[in-house]
């Protein structure tokens, strides 16, 4: 079942199309990754989902409802940009979010006061958000995005700017909200990331969707017909061949696209008796890196001249 | 869209956040002293002599003349402590104008001040003449014109045959005791303390409008600078968080303005203060509710104009240069509103009291002066209350698109464009 579903949605600033008919779907208690670059459509798409923009047309449901102003209680959101009153104090500015998501009261001041103590915050609860560190401020931030427990949590490019420890404290509440069946939505430009986290994804460039669906599912599709390869000699001869139907150096490793999924045993075999010296030959690993690079790289060509501003 | 409870949760936090900070405790005990001090100021300069150390000559032509101004000069306490020097001559024009060339130097210099000279056509015409480096010497003026005048009519009449009181009536100036005119009292007599009430309202408006004003708009730019606004959007809708500012705005600024005019109120409604007749205070508490009402209401506006400035721009000093418009509609009913003190009751002045945003400065100047009738008091909260419900519906739509934009400052095309946005 779908928690959220993204249909058609289309949104115009001054004939510039930051969002062209996106249409994705967020499963229930899934970790769900909102993928591309900077400027692609994510922030958009993100602010129409909570119903902060209204879109030019398409709808955004909510198991199947449209998405009212009711929603917004039920989300927390974790902007990329974060900024708080530098001149509230801790407990004050949690309380105030709380409150602004209809959530008050004692159990809210002791909720608020586990997570200060689980973030190692809990002695700085009367400080002036100015004098805190700014890693502390944003451990304060993502306090305050899950304070009102919210069914959805909305990332955008959560751990930037976090050090390895509280990366993964961060990276453990997660998992921690997921395994209490809350949706959790990243948005990121960050691939790898992506992949370690996320169960389903939704690939955005241009404004538009360029891929969507289970991870696992879309690496499996894609490693098919997708082989890296790490060698030593001359693969030159590959270029022409009609097998082949792209060649990626991705650094470390290459990336071949085969015309024919069925055919990899042949590819590999070719290389062999072409007297390259094969170190690692994969058909069943692709990186989202390696496909987000096949599938915008190529759009990207088309695309040029319609350029999106993130607004 | 609009939800209740958002809109009180941040009107408690800006209620909270202004009330406690030491801008709004220092502001609103410093204002009355700041005000006082300039009044106190001013009127010290008035009252101290500054021109101790005058030295002037006074020539008369006419000798009677010259003995009727050399006493009635050293009547004065300012002559007899030698506070000015005076000396005195006879002379006719000719010895006078080859005196004046004697003293030229010395008036050049500055240590003589200046030279009287009383011809005898002063006795007709009753014109002085005035020899100086600095002709224009009105605090001088002032205070020898009354003996001057005195010794010329008493050399008129001397030998008329008129009883001293006779001539010392001659020698008065017209005066005005001012009385009001309104329905169902008696003629009262009136001090100044009306005209010094309707300067302090004008000003007490003019003041904290544009105060609160550029606090408001600074409070939105840091909350669209810090990407505050974000997070607090994904919470509630824009009108929420823009009706809850002002409206949060709006009551501290009442509560402040109750504070500034606590000594007016106890003033009129207690015996704890009294003023001197000449300061009588003609204000009812009627007149102090309608003057918050107004305030309330104007402020409302204002701040509505603010923040959008606040939310079009995303840096301070592009905001304070958008601010101009709203200032001059601050500032030309100030002025109006101080004009009004000459004369209330003119045409400018009735119409201002009437026309959107200058009605809110100019009807309180108006009503402390002279009587406005209900009916136009009520005219104007109607005016104001549907500017106010323009301006917000107006502000809203610039606002809920402003504050999600940055990056390059928009021009005015750009932001009329917004009003069609479908954000």
């Amino acid at each position: 079942m779908n928690a959220l579903e993204v249909k058609n949605l289309t949104k115009t600033f001054d004939k510039i199309i930051a969002v062209d008919d996106a249409s994705f779907e967020v499963p229930e208690g899934s970790i769900f990754g909102l993928i591309g670059r900077n400027g692609a459509g994510k922030t958009t798409t993100i602010r129409m989902m909570m119903n902060i923009y209204i879109p030019d047309s398409g709808e955004v449901l909510l198991r199947g409802n449209k998405v009212d102003h009711l929603f917004k209680d039920k989300v927390g959101y974790l902007p990329e940009e974060r900024g708080l009153y530098k001149k509230s104090k801790v407990m004050d500015i949690l309380l105030y979010f709380a409150e602004l998501k209809g959530k008050k009261g004692k159990g809210v001041q002791k909720k608020a006061e586990e997570y200060l103590e689980r973030f190692e915050l809990l002695d700085r609860k009367n400080s002036k958000i100015e004098d805190l560190s700014k890693g502390n401020q944003q451990k304060l931030q993502f306090i305050s995005t899950i304070l009102h427990d919210p069914e959805f949590i909305i990332l955008d490019e959560p751990f930037s700017g976090l050090d390895p420890i509280n990366t993964n404290l961060l990276k453990e509440i997660i998992l921690d909200l997921k395994k209490q069946g809350k949706v959790i939505i990243f948005s990121t430009h960050l691939m790898d990331f992506a992949e370690k986290m996320c169960d389903h994804i939704a690939m955005i460039d241009h404004g538009k969707i360029i891929l969507k669906g289970s991870l696992s599912e879309i690496k499996s599709k894609y490693a098919q017909e997708n082989i890296s390869l790490n060698y030593e000699g001359d693969i030159s001869f590959l270029n022409s061949h009609p097998l082949v139907q792209k060649i990626e150096d991705f650094g470390n490793t290459t990336g071949i696209k085969i015309t024919d999924a069925s055919k990899t045993q042949e590819l590999l075999k070719l290389l062999v008796d072409n007297n390259v010296n094969v170190k690692k030959f994969d058909a069943n690993d692709i990186t989202l890196h390696e496909i987000f690079i096949s599938l915008a790289g190529k759009v990207e060509g088309e695309q040029l001249t319609a350029g999106v501003t993130n607004v | 869209m609009f939800s209740l409870d958002k809109t009180i949760t941040v009107i408690k936090r800006e209620l909270k956040d202004k009330l406690l900070s030491k801008t709004f405790v220092l502001m609103t005990l410093l204002l009355p002293i700041f005000m006082f001090g300039i009044l106190g100021f001013q009127t010290f300069l008035l009252t101290r002599d500054t021109d101790e150390g005058t030295k002037i000559e006074v020539v008369a032509e006419n000798q009677d003349l010259l003995e009727n101004i050399r006493s009635s000069f050293l009547e004065r306490t300012f002559i007899k402590n030698n506070y000015y020097q005076v000396a005195y001559s006879q002379k006719n024009r000719a010895e006078f104008d080859e005196f004046l060339d004697e003293k030229r130097p010395e008036l050049l210099s500055g240590n003589l001040t200046g030279i009287i000279y009383l011809p005898n056509s002063s006795l007709e015409n009753k014109e002085a003449e005035y020899y100086s480096k600095n002709p224009n010497n009105q605090a001088l003026f002032d205070k020898v014109r009354g003996m001057v005048n005195n010794a010329l009519v008493n050399t008129y009449f001397k030998d008329r045959n008129l009883s001293p009181e006779e001539v010392k009536f001659a020698g008065l100036r017209a005066g005005f005791n001012t009385y009001r005119i309104s329905e169902g009292k008696e003629a009262e007599e009136e001090g100044y303390g009306n005209l010094i009430a309707s300067f302090l309202f004008t000003f007490l408006l003019y003041f904290s409008l544009i105060f609160l004003g550029t606090m408001m708009m600074r409070a939105v730019v840091e909350e669209k600078t810090s990407k505050i606004v974000e997070v607090l959007l994904s919470s509630c809708s824009s009108k929420d968080l823009m009706t809850g500012k002002i409206l949060g705005t709006g009551i501290t600024g009442v509560l402040q303005m109750f504070i500034w005019l606590l000594p007016v109120i106890l003033v009129i409604t207690t015996s704890i203060f009294t003023l001197p007749q000449d300061f009588n205070l003609k204000i009812s508490m009627g007149m102090i509710g309608y003057f918050l009402i107004n305030y309330f209401l104007g402020l409302l506006t204002f701040l509505g104009l603010f923040a959008t400035v606040g939310a079009i721009f995303d840096n301070e000093q592009d905001a304070q240069s958008g601010l101009w418009p709203i200032m001059m509609l601050i500032m030309i009913p100030f002025f109006i509103a101080i004009t009004a003190q000459n004369n209330p009751d003119s045409a400018l002045i009735q119409v201002a009291s009437f026309v959107p945003f200058s009605s809110i400065i100019v009807m309180p100047a108006r009503l402390t002066l002279v009587d406005v009738p209900f009916w136009q008091l009520l005219g104007a909260v109607v005016i104001n209350l549907a500017t106010f419900v323009g301006i917000f519906i107006l502000a809203g739509k610039i606002y809920r698109v402003g504050i999600l934009r940055t990056g390059k400052k928009p021009s005015w095309a750009e932001v009329v464009k917004w009003f069609k946005y479908q954000y």
